[in-house]
């Protein structure tokens, strides 16, 4: 599925938050938005889920959607949620339920089959580490880092076209934090599904992301493609702190 | 060099702050035209206290005279604080202590508490029986004893009625903590009344008229009672309150969840069976949501069942009141903040493809099955002959096909997050639910009356039986025009929840 993105302008107030003329993500793309804090990563995501309200411009799905080919303006319609997973904090997870009841209900309005979701859940044994399934504890007293699993794991339950995580890595050890660089590696390889990311960790985004967009007050000043992890040097440069 | 604030700089700095917040709440626009309501209401209401104020006195004069009017009253007091008392619980929140900003900053931890609970004892609220104290002075009491025998009177009952909201708070932060602790205002107002009414000397009411009567004259000791009661429950509420806050903002609670494989039986409603279990778990699993159910359901079974096994509520108004209350009160209280508890998670509804219609339909289909709760109970006033079946089944069926339909129109508007854990230091309501509320309790009542009128008594139940159930046939559509509502003022919604979020 390709996110087709034209003349699309938020502001806050005078403060421009993001202004992108023109810029395609395509189909099977697994790309890294990276940028310092208040850059517009989180309102390109949102704009992209139309969670908030564009001043100007479109964002566009384009491609198959079950044998049909489609080409819908997110705004205008939701058929979009039908293929697009995500999480971006915990205003996506209902906390008074379990884990285990939140990964059902998400399963259930997907119309994901229970054998399925337990597939699914299966795939991310390695990934909760025993701390997330089972424990009979709501969602609202789990650690911050069991709190980013169950979003990520819930994103990803109806199989989505396209994949919105905004810091992923975030609040993860390491062995977690490798485990999700493989997940989502393996799933845009398998499902040719389009990833979008977003995290201040460069390692870990030039380590998976064949393509990085560098976010600076709400324009991407580059797009950056990453071969053999090409992309590190540049962006080093570009963040480091000169006097 | 540093500079230390006195105590009154800081209340004022601390003052300024919740202007800003009431100033700056998503619902202010719509706070200010249900405050201009508002007013209305209050005039409406005090319009009524003066009338019974002036009226009363001549009243008790013509039917008891051996006593003086302000005797009787002074004698049976302590059923004007009992409904002063449980009126509170309509339009008296317990302070939203919003501590969790100041709590690392250098302010001694009992301050933000103390100035809460001063400003609740101080607050006008506590005057507004003067629209009825006050004309029934000026006709009972001027006479004898002049203005200074009013004023003095007055001021005696001012005190007693800020010592009741100070008992009122320490109920209502207990019954916060645990919802039993409901029944203790409920026995011992019970044994209160008790004591006056069985004895064949009503002790107690000679005890109180005296006591009453020293305030006339300005004497110090008749303000004691009240000034102790007034101490002695400041204290203990600010205790209770403080270790609560603290619990609250510590998050040491913890809901243990004792078994997950529970309401099974709505697997093979789908998607909708998974929005009604939501619906069930949110009021299940959040004190303070669980607790504004269960006191909707307790008020909703004791209207009913006041209904059906006692005489209290004879008469024809009375009658229809009850029942329509009983019908009406669980929506009016859990309903006017529709979305509202959704706005902790709403970023994570609004990314599924119509989950806010299917949590609406799910949300009427779950408060429509509860009306049953009442129906059920006024059967027994319908075996025994004291209701008509017609008004049963009228205020059934227009409460779940008018009623509630209104109600779930605040679904468009709510935009203010409220918290699912907190009790304390939670947010309170707005001008906008209590006033649909106070609508949604007085409406049904003359629509009935004008029905009655027009069509006869049966004719008007049975008109209410068809308004309802066209809106009950109707409800897929009508949910329909909500939800589509909804999505176009989608984004103002979803920033007003994520900004008043905790």
């Amino acid at each position: 599925m390709d996110i087709v993105i034209e003349n699309l302008k938020k502001n806050f107030g005078e403060k421009c938050a993001v202004n992108i003329p023109n810029y395609t993500i395509h189909s099977g793309d697994l790309l890294g938005l990276v940028g310092n804090n208040g850059a517009g990563k989180s309102t390109l995501f949102r704009l992209i889920m139309d969670l908030i309200k564009a001043d100007e411009g479109t964002v566009r799905m384009v491609g198959n959607f079950q044998e049909q080919q489609v080409d819908i303006d997110v705004k205008t319609t939701e058929d979009w949620k039908e293929w697009t997973g995500s999480f971006i904090d915990e205003g996506f997870l209902i906390d008074y339920l379990t884990p285990d009841e939140y990964f059902a209900f998400v399963a259930k309005i997907c119309g994901v089959s229970q054998d399925a979701l337990e597939a699914h859940l299966a795939l991310y044994e390695r990934f909760m580490n025993g701390e997330v399934l089972g424990q009979k504890k709501l969602i609202r007293n789990l650690s911050a880092v069991n709190k980013q699993k169950v979003g990520i794991i819930a994103a990803m339950i109806q199989q989505p076209k396209v994949l919105i995580l905004d810091e992923p890595f975030n609040f993860l050890d390491p062995s977690s934090q490798s485990a999700i660089k493989h997940i989502l590696q393996q799933y845009n390889k398998e499902t040719g599904a389009t990833i979008l990311i977003s995290s201040h960790n460069l390692n870990h985004t030039t380590d998976i992301c064949p393509r990085i967009a560098l976010l600076e007050n709400g324009v991407i000043i580059r797009d950056i493609m990453n071969e053999n992890n090409s992309a590190e040097k540049e962006l080093e440069e570009y963040f480091e702190i000169k006097d | 060099m540093k500079q230390k604030l006195t105590n009154f700089q800081l209340y004022k700095l601390l003052r300024q702050n919740d202007k800003l917040k009431n100033k700056r709440h998503p619902m202010f626009e719509k706070n200010k035209f249900a405050k201009f309501m508002g007013y209305f209401m209050i005039v409406y209401f005090a319009g009524i206290l003066m009338l019974l104020g002036a009226t009363l006195p001549l009243a008790f004069e013509s039917t008891m005279r051996s006593m003086a009017a302000f005797h009787v009253l002074d004698s049976g007091f302590f059923y004007l604080l009992i409904v002063d008392f449980w009126t509170r619980f309509m339009f008296q929140e317990t302070p939203a202590q919003q501590i969790k900003p100041y709590i690392t900053l250098p302010i001694h931890k009992n301050f933000i508490t103390n100035m809460y609970l001063f400003r609740n004892g101080l607050t006008l609220g506590n005057l507004f029986w003067m629209f009825f104290l006050v004309p029934f002075a000026l006709v009972a009491i001027l006479k004898y004893y002049g203005m200074a025998g009013v004023l003095g009177w007055l001021f005696g009952y001012w005190l007693l009625i800020v010592a009741n909201s100070y008992i009122y708070q320490f109920c209502r932060t207990l019954i916060l903590k645990k919802l039993i602790w409901i029944l203790l205002p409920l026995v011992c107002h019970a044994a209160i009344v008790l004591a006056t009414i069985l004895p064949e000397t009503n002790t107690l009411g000679y005890l109180f008229t005296d006591w009453l009567e020293q305030c006339i004259f300005w004497n110090p000791l008749s303000w004691l009672p009240q000034i102790a009661v007034i101490v002695i429950f400041f204290l203990l509420t600010r205790k209770l309150q403080a270790g609560m806050i603290y619990k609250e903002i510590g998050k040491v609670e913890e809901v243990v969840v004792k078994n997950t494989s529970d309401i099974k039986f709505l697997n093979k409603y789908g998607a909708m069976g998974e929005y009604l279990k939501l619906e069930i778990k949110l009021r299940m699993r959040n004190k303070p949501v669980k607790q504004q159910f269960f006191i909707g359901v307790a008020f909703m079974v004791l209207f009913s069942l006041a209904l059906a096994f006692t005489s209290v509520y004879d008469g024809a108004f009375m009658t229809s009141f009850i029942c329509m209350y009983s019908f009406v009160v669980l929506g009016m209280m859990t309903l006017v903040t529709i979305m509202c508890h959704e706005g902790n998670y709403i970023d994570g509804l609004m990314s599924r493809r119509e989950s806010i219609y299917s949590l609406l339909c799910a949300k009427y289909y779950f408060n429509v099955l509860l009306l049953l709760v009442p129906f059920f109970i006024t059967l027994i006033p319908i075996f025994t002959g004291k209701i008509e079946f017609m008004m049963s089944l009228g205020y059934l069926l227009f409460t779940a096909g008018v009623i509630y339909p209104s109600i779930f129109q605040m679904a468009v508007y709510n935009n203010s997050t409220l918290p699912l854990n907190a009790k304390l230091t939670g947010k309170q309501g707005n001008w906008v639910q209590q006033v649909v509320s106070l609508v949604a309790m007085f409406v049904p009542l003359m629509i009935e009356k004008i029905l009655i009128v027009c069509l006869g008594t049966t004719g008007g139940y049975a008109g209410m039986c068809v308004l309802g159930l066209i809106g009950l046939a109707t409800h897929r559509i009508w949910i329909q025009n909500i939800y589509q509502r909804f999505m176009k003022r989608r984004y103002t919604n979803m920033e007003g929840f994520r900004s008043s979020r905790q």
